[in-house]
C-alpha cells in the first residue's frame, strides 16, 4: 500500500535553500550586522460533521438519482427512420423526430444498481501545520517562506472507480483528463491538468496530502517602495468576502471550500501567484500597488471529494497547460488614497478570469455502445459508408460516417461509455437544473459542436420528449451510462475598478464612525460559461457593485465593543461564483412538459444580489469571541454561520462554528439563488490549533 | 540635637491646602522655579516627605524591601492595587532614595525644551475646544506644556501631548499575560512606534502636517496567531477628534480601515489593557472629561525606577505570584508630591470605564500608575508604569541626541483586580526576529517604516 503519492515538482530544492540559510550565520558588520532568523507556526486539526444526513449531491455516491427509479425507452434515431432518415434521403419524404419510433427496448434504471450511495458522518477531517521563517539579511532585504502541509487521513465513505469496473468496462478518464482523479478513490489534493503536471508552483499533493509554499519570497525595501518577487498572495478592498478590487488571485477550493469562519475571509484560500509586487507610497496620502506574474487559476475539489461543486457525471480536461495557459501573464495596479473622513481607490487589471469556462469537448474515449440497442446502433453505424469516400461523397449523416467504427465516432463526441455518468433523462434534466445549465440547449449544443455526435444519429431535439427519448436512447445503447467531457479555458478580461470611503461622524453614538465603503467593478466581454456549455461562450459587460458599511459599537457596559459589518453586492450578469445568470431558474423533468421547448421556468430577471451580516463579539481579555457570518442571496438562499473561538493561552486556540445552509427558504424554486447549491453542507465544524 | 523646622505631618498638610486653593506643586517654594533654575528640587519640600526613612521614623528605610510584613505601614502611600499584590501575592518592592535632580527625571532633549520655553516666555493655555495652543494661538510647539500645572486638564495636557516624551520612539515589548492562578497564558511580542507630528523638540512640523499630533503603530511580531499585525494610528492635533486607524490583519491579507470609537477592547487575546491606558493618556484628551484632582501626597511609586542594564534584553527578574514570576523586580521611591488626577470616560456611551484614577508624580508631571474602576466604581485594572534613565552604573543607552541618556518607561504591571489576570510588560531591547528598541533614528525613514499604508502592508504577514 502506497500511503502517499508525489505529484509535482520536486521538494528538494526550496527545503534545501531553507535548511541551508537558516543555519548558523556568524556575522559582525556589514551586510549581515542584522541578520536574524525566526521561525513560527502551529498544528492545527479540523473536522467537519455533517448534522444534515445529506450527501454531497454532485458525488456518486450522493448522487439523488441514486435511489430512485426512472423509465427509459429506446427509440430509433430519426436518421435511420425510414421516414424521416434514410427514407427521406431515398426521396421517400415524411419527418421525424426524436420519439416518432418506439424500439421494443425498455427498461426501469436505478442508478444505484450501479453506483453505491455513501454515507458520511464527517465532511472533512484534516490535520494541517504551517511554519513561516522570516530570514531578515538587514532592513532591505528579506526572505520569507511559509510552508503549509495538509494530511487528510481520509475518514471518509467516498466513491471508488473500482466498484464499477464490472459495467460498461469501468470508468476511463481517457487521454485528456487525469486517471488519478476518476479511476481509483477520490485524490483530496491534487490538481491536474490534462497533460498531467501539477499548475501550483511549489506544491507537492498526493491523494491525502498538500505540501506547497502560499509564500516564497525575496523582498526589498527602500524608502516608500517595497518590492517583493517569489510566491505570493494579493488582497485589495475594504469589502470582506466580496472580491471587487480583490481580483489578482484565484481561491483554492479543494480544502474546506468556502466554508471555513466567515470572518477569516480567504486567508489560506487565495492561490498563491509567481509575481513581481511593488508598493510605492507616492505621497502621505496615495498608495501605489502594482502586480505582474504568471496566471493561477482557482482550483475547485477534485471529483467525490467532499465539497466538490462539478458533478461527477463530468470528466473535466483542465487546458492549462495544453492551452498554454501556463505562460500567460496578469498583471495590474491600484491607487489608493486616504484624506482622513474621505478616501477613494481606482485599479486596473489585465487578467485571465481565474475561474475559467467550461464548454463541452471530445471524450478522447474509445469505446463503442454496447447492449441489444448498443449493437443495432453499431450494426448500423459499421454499415455506412465511408464519409468523402466514392460512395459518398457528400456528407449525410444517415449513409455515412467519419470513423472507422463507432467507439472511434464515441471519441469524438463529448461522451463517453462509462459508468458513474448519466443513467437517465430524469438524471440529465435534474442535474442541468442543479449546475445551473440548460439540459435541451446542452444536448443540442453537444450534437451541433461534435461531428462524432451526429455520425452516431444523435441529433437536435425541439422539446423535451424529443430530448427525453433521445437521452434515453443512448443511455441504454450505452449499456448503463454516458460520461459526458467539459473542458476548462481561460480567457483574458480588464477588470476596472472604483472606490469611494467616508467615515460618518455623528453625535448619535450608533452612527458615529461609520465607516462606508462603496467599491465598483466593471469588466467589458467579460467571458461566462454557456449554460448550454457551448463552446460559443458567453460574452458579456458586467458590473459588480458592492457596499461595506464597518462598525464598532458597545451595546452594554459588561462586555466589550461588538465589531459589525454589513455588506451588499450587486451583479448583473453572474453569481458570485461566476455562474451566468441565464443558467438560473431551470427545473427538473417533474416540472416540465413533454412539449416545453425550455427548461426555464424562474427566469432570473434581475441581477444576483447579496447581503453579508457578520459581527465578532468578544468577552473581557478576549478568551472567547463569539461571531456571526451570514450570506443571503436575496433570491431565497441563507448561510448562516454562528461560532465561538476560545484562547485559553498557551498557544492553544479551539474554533468551533456551525454551518446552516438553506438553499430554499423562500420562493418556488431553489435554483434561482447561489446557496442552494451548498444545501446539503449543513455541518458543525471543530478546530483545535496549538501554536508553536 | 537636631531642631527639625517644621513637624512632621508639616508637608502633607500643606499639600493639601496647595490642593484646596489649586496652588501650583512645592510646599516650601513653587517647584517650577527650581525646574526652570536646573537646581536641586529637595528645596522645594520638608524632609520628612523627601525620605522614606524619615517619613516612616525609621520602621522602613531606604534599601529595604516592602514585603507583606511590613507593607501595613505606608498603605497610604501606595495605590490600592499594589498595595494588595504585596500583602496578599508575594510582591516585594526595594526601596530607593528620592531624586532630587530633575534632569534625570526627563529625557535630556525634552527637560532642554521645556526650560528654553519657560526662559523664553513660550506658555501654553487651552483654545476654546480645549486643545493646547501657545499663548499666540499657535500649535505647541513641544516641551511641557504646562510646567507648572494648577488643574487637571493642564495636568492631563502634560501627558496627552507627547507620550514618549521625544519625536520619536520605538519600543520593542514582551508581554507576558497570566492566568489568574499563575500559569503563563501568552507570551507576545510587538513593536510600538511613535512619531510626533507636532509638539516636537526640534520646533518643526514633520511634513508640514498641521492637522495632526502623531502617528502611532503597533505591530505584533508574536505569538504566531497574532504575528503580522498591525495597526497604524493617525492622531489629529485636535483632541476631540478619534484617530483614524488602518489595521492589517493576516487574515485578510491587506490595510483595512477600522473603527476607533471603542478603546476599551482587549487588542489581543488574554490581555489586560485597552488602547485607552497606556500613557494615561490612551484615549484622546477631550473624548475624556471632568478632570480633577482629587489629591495631592506624598507617594511611593516606580519613578527613576531602575534600568535592567545588566542584562542583555535590558529584561528584569520577576518574583511573587503562584509561580514566583508574576512580578517584575522593581524598586519604588517616594516622591514628595503626587497628583491623583480623576477623570471619566464623557465621550464614550455605555463604556464600562466609570471613572479613571492617575497617580501623577509633580516633579516630572508622569504618571507611575492609573486605575481604571468599573461603572460600580470597584478598581479595575491598574496600569502600573515604571519610567526611569537608561543607564546602570557604566552601561547607558543613548537617547536621540546621541550624548545623553535615554529616558523611557522600563516596564509595566497591567493587573486586573476583579479577575487576577496579568498583563506583564518589559521594554527590552529586542524582539524575536531582529526588531529593536530606538531612540535615535531617522525620522524619515522612521516614517516610511511604519506609518504609512505602505509600511503596514510590509510588516503585515504574506
Amino acid at each position: 500500500m502506497t500511503l502517499f503519492r508525489v505529484v509535482g515538482r520536486p521538494l528538494v530544492l526550496p527545503l534545501a535553500l531553507c535548511v541551508v540559510l537558516s543555519g548558523p550565520v556568524i556575522a559582525d558588520d556589514g551586510w549581515f550586522e542584522d541578520f536574524d532568523v525566526s521561525f513560527n507556526g502551529f498544528v492545527r486539526a479540523e473536522i467537519a460533521g455533517s448534522t444534515s444526513g445529506e450527501e454531497n449531491p454532485n458525488n456518486q455516491g450522493g448522487n439523488l438519482q441514486n435511489n430512485q427509479n426512472a423509465s427509459r425507452q429506446s427509440f430509433l434515431p430519426p436518421a435511420l427512420n425510414p421516414l424521416s432518415g434514410v427514407g427521406s434521403l431515398l426521396g421517400l419524404g415524411g419527418v421525424g423526430a426524436w420519439g416518432t419510433t418506439p424500439l421494443p427496448f425498455a427498461d426501469t434504471v436505478r442508478r444505484g444498481d450501479f453506483v453505491k450511495s455513501t454515507s458520511n458522518d464527517f465532511n472533512y477531517a484534516v490535520v494541517r501545520t504551517e511554519i513561516e521563517m522570516n530570514m531578515q539579511f538587514n532592513y532591505e532585504w528579506r526572505f520569507i517562506a511559509r510552508v503549509r502541509a495538509m494530511f487528510d487521513p481520509e475518514v471518509y465513505d467516498a466513491f471508488d472507480a473500482n466498484d464499477v469496473a464490472g459495467f460498461q468496462g469501468g470508468l476511463e478518464s481517457g487521454p485528456h483528463a487525469n486517471s488519478a482523479l476518476y479511476e481509483g478513490t477520490p485524490s483530496y489534493f491534487d490538481y491536474l491538468a490534462d497533460q498531467g503536471g501539477n499548475p501550483n508552483p511549489l506544491e507537492w499533493t498526493g491523494s491525502n496530502y498538500q505540501v506547497y509554499f502560499p509564500t516564497f519570497l525575496l523582498e526589498y525595501a527602500s524608502g516608500d517602495l517595497s518590492l517583493r518577487l517569489g510566491n505570493q498572495q494579493i488582497a485589495w478592498g475594504q469589502a470582506i468576502f466580496f472580491r471587487v478590487f480583490d481580483t489578482p488571485n484565484g481561491l483554492d477550493l479543494r480544502r474546506h471550500s468556502l466554508l471555513d469562519r466567515g470572518l477569516e475571509e480567504f486567508s489560506d484560500k487565495r492561490v498563491p501567484m509567481l509575481s513581481l509586487r511593488a508598493t510605492y507610497q507616492l505621497n502621505s496620502d496615495i498608495l501605489l500597488d502594482a502586480y505582474v506574474g504568471r496566471f493561477q487559476p482557482s482550483v475547485f475539489g477534485n471529483p467525490n471529494t467532499p465539497y466538490n461543486i462539478i458533478p461527477s457525471q463530468f470528466t473535466v480536461h483542465d487546458t492549462y497547460e495544453s492551452g498554454g495557459y501556463d505562460d500567460k501573464i496578469s498583471g495590474g495596479f491600484r491607487l489608493k488614497g486616504d484624506y482622513g473622513q474621505f478616501g477613494w481607490q481606482a485599479s486596473f487589471v489585465s487578467r485571465y478570469a481565474t475561474e475559467g469556462t467550461f464548454a463541452w469537448t471530445k471524450s478522447g474515449v474509445n469505446k463503442p455502445l454496447s447492449g441489444l440497442v448498443g449493437s443495432v446502433i453499431n450494426t448500423a453505424y459499421n454499415a455506412k459508408l465511408p464519409a468523402n469516400s466514392v460512395a459518398c461523397p457528400i456528407y449525410n449523416s444517415a449513409t455515412c460516417r467519419l470513423y472507422g467504427d463507432s467507439g472511434e465516432a464515441m471519441a469524438n463526441s463529448s461522451f463517453s461509455v462509462n459508468p458513474g455518468g448519466v443513467y437517465s433523462a430524469d438524471e440529465w434534466f435534474q442535474y442541468a437544473a442543479l449546475a445551473r445549465l440548460d439540459a435541451i440547449g446542452g444536448l443540442n449544443a453537444a450534437v451541433n459542436e461534435f461531428d462524432g455526435a451526429r455520425d452516431i444519429y444523435a441529433s437536435v431535439a425541439g422539446n423535451v420528449s424529443e430530448s427525453v427519448a433521445e437521452l434515453n436512447t443512448f443511455f441504454i445503447a450505452a449499456g448503463g451510462s454516458l460520461r459526458g467531457h467539459i473542458e476548462r479555458t481561460y480567457h483574458r478580461e480588464n477588470d476596472f475598478a472604483l472606490g469611494a470611503s467616508y467615515v460618518n461622524e455623528s453625535d448619535n453614538n450608533f452612527l458615529n464612525q461609520l465607516i462606508f465603503n462603496l467599491e465598483i467593478q466593471y469588466t467589458p466581454e467579460r467571458t461566462f460559461t454557456n449554460p448550454t456549455l457551448s463552446r460559443q461562450a458567453i460574452k458579456e459587460d458586467e458590473y459588480t457593485v458592492a457596499i461595506v458599511v464597518d462598525k464598532w459599537h458597545r451595546f452594554s457596559e459588561s462586555l466589550p465593543g461588538t465589531y459589525i459589518v454589513f455588506q451588499a453586492l450587486t451583479k448583473n450578469r453572474s453569481d458570485l461564483v461566476g455562474r451566468h445568470l441565464s443558467g438560473y431558474g431551470r427545473v427538473g423533468l417533474d416540472s416540465l412538459s413533454p412539449g416545453d421547448t425550455t427548461t426555464l421556468k424562474d427566469a432570473k430577471t434581475g441581477n444576483a444580489s447579496y447581503i453579508v451580516f457578520g459581527f465578532l463579539q468578544p468577552t473581557a481579555n478576549k478568551i472567547f469571541e463569539i461571531e456571526l457570518a451570514t450570506l443571503i442571496d436575496l433570491d431565497g438562499g441563507i448561510l448562516f454561520q454562528p461560532g465561538v473561538r476560545w484562547n485559553p493561552g498557551r498557544g492553544l486556540t479551539v474554533e468551533a462554528f456551525y454551518n446552516h445552509i438553506d438553499g430554499n427558504v423562500w420562493g418556488d424554486n431553489p435554483n434561482t439563488n447561489m446557496i442552494s447549491s451548498l444545501d446539503f453542507a449543513d455541518e458543525l465544524s471543530l478546530r483545535v490549533t496549538m501554536q508553536f | 540635637m537636631i531642631i527639625k523646622k517644621y513637624d512632621h505631618n508639616y508637608g502633607r498638610r500643606q499639600l493639601l491646602k496647595n490642593m484646596a486653593v489649586g496652588a501650583a506643586a512645592g510646599v516650601l517654594m513653587p517647584l517650577d522655579k527650581l525646574f526652570a533654575a536646573g537646581a536641586d528640587l529637595a528645596k522645594a519640600y520638608p524632609d520628612e516627605i523627601m525620605s522614606i526613612d524619615m517619613y516612616t521614623k525609621g520602621k522602613i528605610n531606604t534599601g529595604d524591601y516592602l514585603t507583606a510584613d511590613n507593607v501595613d505601614i505606608v498603605k497610604e502611600l501606595l495605590d490600592p492595587i499594589v498595595f494588595d499584590q504585596i500583602k496578599t501575592m508575594g510582591r516585594r518592592i526595594k526601596i530607593r532614595p528620592t531624586t532630587t535632580d530633575f534632569s534625570v527625571m526627563f529625557p535630556a532633549e525634552f527637560h532642554a525644551k521645556t526650560i528654553e520655553n519657560m526662559n523664553n516666555g513660550v506658555t501654553a493655555i487651552f483654545d476654546k475646544q480645549g486643545n493646547v495652543i501657545t499663548k499666540d494661538g499657535k500649535n505647541w510647539t513641544g516641551g511641557l506644556p504646562f510646567p507648572s500645572p494648577k488643574t487637571g486638564a493642564e495636568i492631563q495636557a502634560n501627558l496627552a501631548m507627547s507620550w514618549g516624551r521625544a519625536d520619536y520612539n520605538q519600543y520593542a515589548i514582551n508581554d507576558t499575560v497570566f492566568n489568574p492562578d499563575g500559569t503563563k497564558a501568552y507570551d507576545y511580542e510587538f513593536i510600538w512606534a511613535e512619531l510626533q507630528v507636532q509638539a516636537r523638540l526640534d520646533g518643526t512640523v514633520f511634513r508640514n502636517m498641521k492637522d495632526l499630533l502623531r502617528f502611532q503603530t503597533v505591530y505584533f511580531t508574536s505569538t504566531q496567531d497574532v504575528a503580522g499585525s498591525s495597526f497604524l494610528s493617525t492622531w489629529y492635533y485636535d483632541q476631540a477628534k478619534f484617530p483614524e486607524l488602518y489595521g492589517y490583519l493576516p487574515q485578510f491579507r491587506r490595510v483595512r480601515q477600522f473603527p476607533t470609537n471603542q478603546r476599551f477592547e482587549p487588542l489581543i487575546p488574554g490581555v489586560t489593557w485597552f488602547l485607552s491606558d497606556p500613557w494615561a493618556a490612551g484615549d484622546p484628551m477631550l473624548t475624556w472629561g471632568d478632570y480633577k484632582v482629587i489629591e495631592r501626597k506624598p507617594m511611593l511609586g516606580g519613578f527613576n525606577a531602575k534600568w535592567n542594564g545588566d542584562d542583555e534584553n535590558w529584561r528584569a527578574g520577576t518574583h511573587g505570584g503562584p509561580n514566583g514570576d508574576t512580578f517584575w523586580d522593581t524598586d519604588y521611591e517616594l516622591s514628595p508630591e503626587v497628583a491623583i488626577l480623576e477623570s471619566k470616560p464623557v465621550g464614550y456611551p455605555r463604556a464600562p470605564v466609570g471613572r479613571r484614577l492617575a497617580y501623577i508624580d509633580m516633579r516630572n508631571n508622569m504618571y507611575c500608575g492609573n486605575i481604571r474602576f468599573d461603572r460600580q466604581d470597584k478598581p479595575w485594572v491598574n496600569f502600573e508604569t515604571n519610567f526611569g534613565q537608561y543607564k546602570l552604573g557604566d552601561k547607558v543607552v543613548l537617547g536621540p541626541d546621541g550624548k545623553s541618556p535615554a529616558w523611557s518607561w522600563i516596564n509595566i504591571h497591567s493587573f486586573d483586580a476583579q479577575t487576577r489576570r496579568m498583563s506583564r510588560a518589559a521594554h527590552q531591547k529586542e524582539n524575536k526576529g531582529g526588531h529593536k528598541s530606538e531612540f535615535s533614528f531617522d525620522h524619515d525613514k522612521a516614517y516610511s517604516r511604519f506609518f504609512t499604508q505602505q509600511a503596514l502592508q510590509r510588516l503585515g504577514q504574506v
